[in-house]
């Protein structure tokens, strides 16, 4: 009796570490393996939906050999610098990694072969839904379990040099506008109209 | 008890809300039925409905009922569009915390002044003209929504939106040309909680039709100001509703009502002073701060929170903040309905008694909301926090219309715009800056909910006691026509300006409770000439 309660305990905390622990990352814990370079010299300006950013990443070249050896995908994405993070809780940076909301746009995600050491580049245009903001670029690379292992930024340690920024579009076309101004006069023009209407029919 | 339109102790300056009891009908004995009118509901003698069908869409009174609050539920939604859709709007206008918590302190605001004025326009234009001219006008600045580029501009356009707001004055108005006072107290709660609805319907809507122009090939950033001409289209149509199938009295007659109301007897200083120097009204403009101020509070943060801290899509955020303002459908008549039956036995303590409890529920759980820290628990404290916050609205006009007689449509104004300013208080404190998370926001406002409900402890009427101290031993005081002649002087006394004050009085014993049959009639109040 005593040993099949044991038993049932045992084979129950061993199954808790069976299970791959999503969600527990922490930034700090990852090592900065990556080189990634991007297009736009610091301070550029950038139009959405326009104008593009070639990035190129691998890994960096001095490392000894079986450093990437659990990298199984690579993740690219724009991140927002300190000073567009200002006042604004949705775009906080958080060292566990579920919880950061440091890079919100994806740029790619490609596979990565370890036995291939070559660095990737890719052309990338300004997605239209990105805001005006300053940014840089960082990659993640994920395991097999899709945990992250690693990261390569385009700034520094401080995420202080090397900015860019993107000039998003406004959303606002003429046929709007002309759409809004032809409706607010309606409605302005009938309420007047009906208000005449029947002064003079009481008269 | 409504007497003649203009009669001294009848104003309708501000907001009426004159709801004293939550009766379904009255019956005949009680008020006589006109036989000689021809209308689907039986009347009264001004024509007025003595019976409340909801399902109904008879003309003229329960098609009043059904544009009115459709009318103000408009206006919900158009003024809380933006709420749920703020995740993107943020992103496009580059907005930083304290830019959203202005706009939302500046879409409650407009309406604090509007509602004042809308008093005045009723009375002017009558209630159908009063409702439609807000609203049509309102429209453009609804659209005016797709021309923002900034920060100031989206403030500017919210704080206009807000205007409209005011529809809940010429709602209650309008109401209570059409309904007999008996049961006006339902109607208007009833229209008063629909129309809030608007708020809750507003976080479905949105998203829904933002989603569907993304899908139809717009960007993000367009279909946002696209999805703004859905409430901009509510409103022109529920204007043009109004204007087509409205009308103002119940015999179909503005003329006559401007007539009645150009002869308003009673001068508006002296309601204004009454109003203004009975503490009691003081309180109940803290306490609906407290109840309906965070509850557009909450329509204004609530998406947002659910889309940041839980890391769902847009339309489920919406979902879930739409089940916040919904609950409105029946919170806010069980509040009044609760206090009615508080009344029944424990007459005004049990109402008070009633509204406090309800209220501080309310805080209680809104300060769990805030600490709530898994998905499922957030959700059922925001909708017990819904529950009581509503509730307490309903309960808090189950009083109101006792504070006083002469001045109750000044008090329900008063109350009213304490209701927007408490919200463009807490938002101002709670969620404008960045010193304080939302969730931390959400459960500090949850504290002052409940600390600022306990003032209700010091409401206290001579002739029904209060919280705590029983009613006064006192003869004279302790009656109810001693409280409601008290808001007379000698000389308007002489000329029997105060005569529908102790018909009121006489008819409020009913707040006793269960003490009714002790009431005793002092020889000096016994009025002349009845």
């Amino acid at each position: 009796m005593a040993t099949a309660r044991a038993l049932l305990v045992a084979s129950l905390v061993l199954s808790c570490f069976l299970f791959p622990c999503y969600g527990t990352v922490l930034f700090s814990s990852l090592q900065r393996t990556l080189e990634v370079t991007a297009s736009p010299t610091s301070q550029q300006v950038l139009k959405a939906g326009v104008d593009k950013i070639t990035v190129t990443w691998g890994v960096n070249q001095t490392l000894p050999a079986g450093t990437d050896s659990s990298y199984k995908t690579i993740k690219v994405k724009l991140c927002y610098a300190r000073i567009s993070q200002v006042d604004r809780p949705w775009r906080k940076t958080v060292d566990l990694l579920k919880k950061d909301r440091t890079c919100q746009h994806k740029v790619a995600a490609r596979p990565y072969n370890p036995a291939n050491r070559t660095s990737q580049s890719l052309d990338w245009t300004v997605a239209r839904d990105v805001p005006t903001a300053t940014y840089f670029i960082r990659a993640y690379a994920y395991d097999a379990d899709d945990k992250e292992v690693a990261f390569g930024q385009t700034t520094d340690a401080n995420k202080t040099t090397n900015l860019f920024q993107v000039q998003a579009i406004s959303g606002r076309h003429a046929t709007i506008d002309i759409c809004s101004i032809c409706f607010s006069v309606f409605s302005v023009v009938s309420l007047f109209g009906f208000f005449y209407n029947e002064k003079r029919k009481a008269h | 008890m409504a007497g003649v339109e203009g009669s001294p102790g009848s104003s309708m300056h501000g907001v009426t809300g004159r709801e004293q009891s939550f009766a379904f009908s009255v019956t005949s004995p009680a008020v006589p039925t006109d036989t000689t009118a021809k209308f689907d509901l039986p009347v009264d003698s001004e024509h007025k409905a003595k019976v409340f069908k909801v399902f109904s869409l008879a003309n003229p009174h329960m098609r009043t009922f059904h544009l009115s609050w459709i009318s103000f539920f408009t206006c919900f939604v158009s003024t809380f569009a933006a709420a749920p859709l703020v995740p993107i709007i943020r992103d496009n206008l580059n907005l930083t915390k304290s830019d959203i918590g202005n706009a939302g302190v500046a879409s409650v605001s407009g309406s604090i002044f509007s509602r004042l004025v809308m008093g005045a326009v009723c009375d002017l234009l009558g209630p159908r003209y009063g409702c439609a001219f807000l609203i049509m006008l309102a429209a453009p600045t609804v659209f005016c929504m797709s021309f923002v580029n900034s920060a100031g501009g989206y403030l500017a356009v919210r704080f206009m939106i807000g205007f409209s707001l005011a529809t809940f004055v010429s709602c209650q108005y309008w109401m209570s040309t059409m309904f007999n006072s008996k049961i006006i107290g339902l109607v208007n709660g009833t229209a008063a909680g629909w129309g809030n609805m608007g708020g809750g319907a507003t976080q479905l809507i949105m998203p829904l039709v933002y989603q569907l122009i993304k899908r139809s090939g717009s960007t993000s950033f367009s279909a946002w100001r696209i999805a703004f001409f859905v409430p901009g289209w509510l409103h022109v149509i529920a204007g043009i509703l109004v204007l087509t199938l409205g009308q103002d009295l119940p015999d179909g007659n503005l003329g006559a009502l401007k007539k009645k109301g150009d002869a308003a007897k009673d001068k508006f200083s002296k309601i204004l002073w009454y109003a203004v120097t009975n503490y009691r009204t003081w309180i109940f403009v803290l306490l609906y701060g407290y109840s309906m101020g965070v509850e557009l509070s909450t329509d204004n943060v609530i998406a947002e929170y659910f889309y940041d801290r839980f890391d769902l899509n847009l339309h489920t955020a919406g979902l879930i903040a739409a089940c916040f303002g919904m609950a409105n459908l029946v919170a806010r008549p069980f509040g009044g309905y609760s206090s009615d039956f508080a009344a029944r036995y424990f007459g005004m303590r049990g109402r008070l008694w009633v509204l406090w409890t309800l209220q501080t529920l309310g805080g209680v759980f809104c300060i769990w909301l805030g600490r709530a820290n898994s998905l499922p628990i957030a959700i059922t404290a925001m909708i017990l926090f819904s529950i009581g916050a509503q509730a307490a609205c309903g309960a808090t006009f189950g009083i109101i219309p006792f504070i006083s007689r002469r001045s109750l449509g000044i008090i329900s104004g008063l109350t009213g715009a304490g209701g927007n300013f408490g919200s463009g208080l807490t938002q101002l404190i709670f969620f404008s800056s960045s010193s304080l998370s939302t969730a931390e926001g959400l459960s500090w406002m949850g504290v002052m909910i409940c600390s600022c409900t306990l003032p209700v402890a010091f409401v206290y009427f001579p002739q029904w006691g209060g919280m705590f101290c029983p009613a006064s031993k006192d003869v004279v005081k302790s009656t109810e026509e001693s409280y409601y002649a008290s808001e007379w002087d000698e000389e308007e006394k002489q000329k029997g300006m105060h005569q529908n004050s102790l018909k009121f009085a006489e008819n409020s014993r009913s707040e006793r409770g269960k003490r009714i049959a002790s009431a005793p009639t002092p020889p000096k109040t016994t009025p002349s000439h009845v």
